[in-house]
C-alpha cells in the first residue's frame, strides 16, 4: 500500500511539468498581458515607456520559454513569485485565502452526506410512494437551479426578510458560513440524493438482498449493513469528485458572499492574466485531484474486499 | 472487521474532518472576526462605526494598497480620506487651494507654490516644503505615469514656498498634482510592506487587505476640524447584488458602485443618492481602415443613427446623459459649447442612399455592389453600460439598413491588433485632472496610443500644437471647444453618454456627496446619526 501511495505520488511530477506548461502556454497565447489587461480597466491610458518599464519590472519582456525555466527554477526553490497585478507574494496569498476554501469544502460535503443518504435511502425504500415522488420533484428542483440564483433566494429570505443571518461572509463568525453551505449543499443534495437512490435500487434488487430477507433479517439490518455498504463505493467515487472541485474553490458562490476563498481569486487572475497567481492554482488543483484520487482509491481497497483480494491474487 | 467498527470510523473519521477544518479555518479568519467583535464593542460603548461597500478597492483596478506612488492606488489613499493634495476640484471641476493656498507662475518652467500653514502628517510632522519635495521626489523616481506628466526638472524647499522646475512648459502642472497620485505622504514616516502611508486627511488607515478592505480610524490632529466617525470600515463587495442586499439589510452604512438597476430600490427614505456626471464617457471610435466608414456620408449616417437619448433614459436607466462630446456639461468646454449630428433616422437613410448604399435587395439592409453594409462593432463586458450600447445600437442601426455584429468579449484588445473590427466602443475619463488636453493627447492625434482607427486631422494637429504651449485656462478651454468640435465635425467620434456616478448612503448618514471627478468620498464632514 505505501509503496502504491509513493508511486501515485511521483506520477504527479511528470503531471505537474505538463499542466504547467501548458497552462504557461495557453494563457500566453492571446497578444495582450497583464499590464494591457490592467490599462484596460482603469479606462485610462499609459504611455508605451510605462508599460514597457512594467513589463521589465516582472519580468514579461523576456522570451516566453525564459519565463517558463525561471518561473520554475524559483517554484522549486520554494519561491513561487509575485502576483504580477498586486504585487504581493503567491504563496502567501495563496495560503491566506486556503483556510475559508477548506472550511467551506467540509461544510458543505459533511451537509451533503447528512442530506443525501438519508433521503437517497428513504426514496428508494419507498420507491414509488408520494414520499419518493416528494424527494425526486424536490431534488429536481434542487439540480435546476443555478447557485447564484440559490445564494440570492437564501440572502433574499434569510438575511432581508427574517433577519437571520448576514449577508456577507467571512466577518460575522461562524454565522457567516451558513448560506453559502447552504447553497452549495442544495445543489450537491440534490444530484446525490438520485444517485443514493439508484445505487441502493439496484442493490435491493439484487439476490443476496433477497437472500437476507429469506433468513428473517431485518430489513434496517440489511439496509445498512449490507445495502448501503455496497452503495457506498459510487457515493464514495462521487463525493471524492466534488471535494476535488470544491478544493478548486467556487468562484460565483465565493463572489456573493464575499467569501475570500480560492476560486475567486483563480478567476480574477485568468481575466487579469496574473500567471503566477494562475500557476500556483493549477499546481494546486493537479495535487488536489491526484491526493484525492488516491485517497479513493484506498478507500475501495477498505471498502471493497474484491478489489484487494484481486490485488492480492495479482 | 465488524460492520458496526466500520461505521464507526467513517463517523469518526468525518468529525475528525470537520473539527480540523474547522480550527484551520478558525487560524484564518480570527482577525476578521475580532475585527468584527471590536467593532460591536465600540459601537455598544458610543463610538461612532461606519460600514461603507465598495467595489473599487482591488488589484484588478491597480488600486491593491493605499501609497499613491503605486499605480492607481491614489484613488483609494484620496477617496477614503487618508491623503490630500496639493489643489483640490471644486464641483465644477475648478482647481481650489488644499494643502497649498497659491501658486505662481513664475515663468514657463517655473512654478512657485505656498503651502498652508497649521497641517501635520498623522505621523506628527509638520508639512512643509521639504516634506513635500520628498515626497513628489520619490512620485517621479518610482512613478512612470507622474513622471510622464509632471515633468520635473527640480524641486527646491524653502520654509512653505516650493518651487518646481520642469524640463519643459507644462501648462496643466497644478492640474496634475490634484491627480490621486499627488497625495502629499509623509516620506520619513515611509511606506509599510502592505502599501500603508501617512497622510494628512480626516482619517488614518490601520489596516490594508488587498482586495478586501481597509480599516480606517479618525485623525484626531486633523486640521481642517475633527472628524465625526471613530472607525470606518471600507469593505470591498465584487457583487452588485451583494453590495445591494448588504446595504438593504443594514450590513452596511453607504455603499459606491451599486448596478444601475439597483438604485431604484433606494429612492424613497430612509437612503439617499448623491449624484453627479463624470467624465467617464462611453464613446466608440470609427477603424479609417475600413472601405466603408472612410466615407464620411457613412460615418455621419451612423452618427445619426444612433438614439442616445434612448439608450440613457432606458438602458442606463436614467443614470447617465445623453453625451455631445467627451466632457459633460459641467465642464467650461463640455457638451453645452459643441455639437454633433442628432438622432434623425431620416437623415440617416438619405446620407447612405447619397453614398451609394442603399437596399436593392429587399433584405433590409442597405448594400452597394451587392454586399450588405455590416459593421463589426468591438467592445467588452466588464462596464455594464458597454453591452448595453451596442445592443442600442444595433437595434437603431438596424432600423436605417446597418447590420451591426456585436463583438463583446474580454480579448477586445487581441481583436484591436488583429484589426478585425469597424467600430470599437469603450468607456474612458476623459478629464481625470479636469484639463481637457488628455483626451485629445490620448486618443485623436497622430501619436495618441489609443487612436485605434488611426484618425488623421491636420486642424487637430495644429490646434494641439497651439494647446501645448497655452496657460491660460480661458484659452485652454476655447482651444478644446474647437478641438472637440473637429472630431465631432469627421464624425470620427461618436459620443453616446457620459456616466452618472452615484453613492447611496443609508439611514443616518450625512456628508456623503458624489463628485464629478470621482476622487472624493470620505471627507471630514461625514457623520453618521
Amino acid at each position: 500500500m505505501k509503496k502504491y501511495a509513493i508511486r501515485r505520488f511521483i506520477q504527479l511530477i511528470p503531471i505537474l511539468l505538463g499542466i504547467t506548461l501548458l497552462s504557461f502556454i495557453l494563457t500566453n497565447i492571446g497578444t495582450t498581458d497583464v499590464i494591457d489587461t490592467m490599462e484596460s480597466n482603469q479606462g485610462v491610458v499609459m504611455s508605451e515607456e510605462e508599460k514597457d518599464q512594467l513589463r521589465q519590472e516582472i519580468g514579461l519582456d523576456k522570451p516566453l520559454a525564459q519565463q517558463y525555466v525561471i518561473w520554475l527554477g524559483n517554484v522549486l526553490r520554494g519561491d513561487m513569485g509575485e502576483s504580477f497585478v498586486s504585487g504581493k507574494d503567491v504563496f502567501d496569498t495563496f495560503i491566506s485565502k486556503l483556510p475559508a476554501t477548506i472550511y467551506l469544502t467540509v461544510t458543505s460535503i459533511f451537509l451533503t452526506v447528512l442530506i443525501s443518504i438519508p433521503l437517497g435511502i428513504l426514496s428508494a425504500v419507498k420507491q414509488n410512494k408520494f414520499l419518493d415522488y416528494l424527494i425526486r420533484f424536490l431534488s429536481f428542483i434542487g439540480n435546476s437551479l443555478p447557485n447564484f440564483f440559490v445564494s440570492l433566494l437564501l440572502i433574499y429570505f434569510f438575511s432581508l426578510k427574517l433577519k437571520l443571518l448576514p449577508v456577507m461572509g467571512n466577518n460575522s463568525g461562524w454565522k457567516s458560513i451558513i448560506l453559502p453551505t447552504l447553497t452549495l449543499a442544495i445543489a450537491m443534495s440534490s444530484k446525490y440524493t438520485r444517485q443514493v437512490r439508484a445505487t441502493v435500487l439496484e442493490e435491493l434488487n439484487k439476490d443476496y438482498v433477497q437472500g437476507a430477507r429469506a433468513r428473517g433479517i431485518r430489513e434496517n439490518k440489511i439496509l445498512t449493513f449490507s445495502v448501503l455498504k455496497a452503495s457506498m463505493l459510487t457515493i464514495v467515487t462521487l463525493l471524492a469528485l466534488s471535494i476535488g472541485s470544491l478544493l478548486g474553490g467556487t468562484a460565483i458562490v465565493e463572489s456573493i458572499f464575499m467569501w475570500d476563498g480560492v476560486g475567486k481569486m483563480a478567476v480574477d487572475a485568468i481575466t487579469m492574466r496574473d500567471y503566477p497567481i494562475i500557476q500556483a492554482y493549477v499546481i494546486w488543483m493537479a495535487v488536489i485531484y491526484v491526493v484525492v484520487n488516491l485517497i479513493t482509491d484506498l478507500i475501495y481497497h477498505y471498502l471493497d474486499p474484491r478489489i484487494r483480494l484481486g490485488q492480492e491474487e495479482a | 472487521m465488524k460492520p458496526k467498527n466500520i461505521w464507526k470510523k467513517a463517523w469518526g473519521a468525518v468529525l475528525a474532518l470537520t473539527m480540523s477544518a474547522g480550527l484551520l479555518a478558525g487560524c484564518g479568519s480570527s482577525g476578521e472576526e475580532d475585527s468584527q467583535d471590536r467593532s460591536q464593542s465600540e459601537s455598544s460603548s458610543g463610538e461612532k462605526v461606519f460600514y461603507y461597500g465598495d467595489t473599487t478597492f482591488n488589484a484588478e483596478n491597480d488600486e491593491s494598497d493605499v501609497n499613491p506612488h503605486n499605480g492607481y492606488s491614489g484613488w483609494a489613499c484620496i477617496r477614503y480620506g487618508i491623503g490630500e493634495t496639493l489643489f483640490r476640484y471644486s464641483d465644477t471641476m475648478e482647481l481650489e487651494p488644499w494643502l497649498a493656498t497659491e501658486y505662481e507662475n513664475v515663468d514657463e518652467n517655473t512654478w512657485r507654490i505656498t503651502l498652508r500653514d497649521g497641517v501635520t502628517f498623522t505621523s506628527g510632522r509638520e508639512l512643509d516644503a521639504q516634506a513635500v519635495k520628498e515626497c513628489l521626489e520619490h512620485l517621479v523616481e518610482v512613478h512612470e505615469r507622474a513622471k510622464g506628466n509632471l515633468k520635473i526638472q527640480e524641486i527646491t524647499a524653502d520654509g512653505m514656498t516650493l518651487t518646481i522646475r520642469t524640463t519643459e512648459p507644462v501648462p496643466a502642472l497644478m492640474n496634475y498634482l490634484a491627480d490621486p497620485y499627488g497625495c502629499i505622504i509623509d516620506m520619513e514616516a515611509g511606506i509599510t510592506d502592505d502599501g500603508n502611508v501617512v497622510g494628512t486627511g480626516p482619517y488614518i488607515a490601520t489596516e490594508v487587505v488587498t482586495d478586501q478592505g481597509l480599516t480606517l480610524v479618525k485623525n484626531e490632529n486633523y486640521w481642517d476640524g475633527m472628524p465625526n466617525l471613530d472607525t470606518i470600515y471600507v469593505q470591498t463587495i465584487s457583487d452588485g447584488d451583494t453590495l445591494t442586499m448588504a446595504l438593504q439589510s443594514g450590513e452596511l452604512d453607504a455603499a459606491y458602485g451599486l448596478p444601475y438597476s439597483s438604485l431604484s430600490l433606494f429612492s424613497e427614505e430612509p437612503y439617499t443618492i448623491s449624484s453627479v456626471e463624470t467624465s467617464r464617457s462611453f464613446f466608440a471610435q470609427m477603424n479609417y481602415a475600413t472601405e466603408a466608414l472612410q466615407d464620411e456620408r457613412v460615418r455621419e449616417a451612423i452618427a445619426c443613427g444612433i438614439d442616445k437619448e434612448s439608450f440613457t433614459e432606458v438602458l442606463m436607466e436614467g443614470n447617465g446623459s445623453a453625451a455631445v462630446g467627451p466632457f459633460p456639461s459641467n465642464f467650461t468646454f463640455g457638451d453645452d459649447a459643441v455639437t454633433a449630428p442628432e438622432y434623425d433616422p431620416d437623415r440617416a437613410k438619405e446620407l447612405l442612399a447619397e453614398a451609394g448604399w442603399t437596399d436593392t435587395d429587399g433584405d433590409g439592409y442597405v448594400d452597394k455592389d451587392g454586399e450588405n453594409l455590416t459593421i463589426r462593432w468591438l467592445t467588452y463586458p466588464s462596464r455594464q453600460e458597454l453591452p448595453l450600447l451596442a445592443e442600442s445600437v444595433q437595434a437603431t442601426l438596424g432600423e436605417i439598413g446597418i447590420d451591426v455584429e456585436v463583438n463583446s468579449t474580454a480579448n477586445h484588445l487581441d481583436v484591436i491588433e488583429t484589426g478585425e473590427w469597424d467600430i470599437y466602443a469603450s468607456a474612458f475619463v476623459c478629464a481625470p485632472t479636469g484639463d481637457p488636453e488628455y483626451f485629445f493627447t490620448t486618443h485623436c492625434l497622430d501619436s495618441s496610443t489609443h487612436n485605434r482607427g488611426g484618425y488623421h486631422s491636420d486642424r487637430l494637429e495644429e490646434l494641439e500644437a497651439q494647446m501645448s504651449t497655452t496657460f491660460d485656462a480661458e484659452e485652454r478651454a476655447s482651444l478644446a471647444v474647437e478641438m472637440t468640435q473637429t472630431i465631432l465635425d469627421d464624425n470620427a467620434f461618436i459620443f453616446a453618454s457620459h456616466l452618472r456616478m452615484s453613492i447611496v448612503s443609508g439611514e443616518g448618514v450625512t456628508g456623503l456627496e458624489a463628485h464629478p471627478c470621482d476622487y472624493y468620498e470620505i471627507t471630514v464632514d461625514l457623520d453618521k446619526n
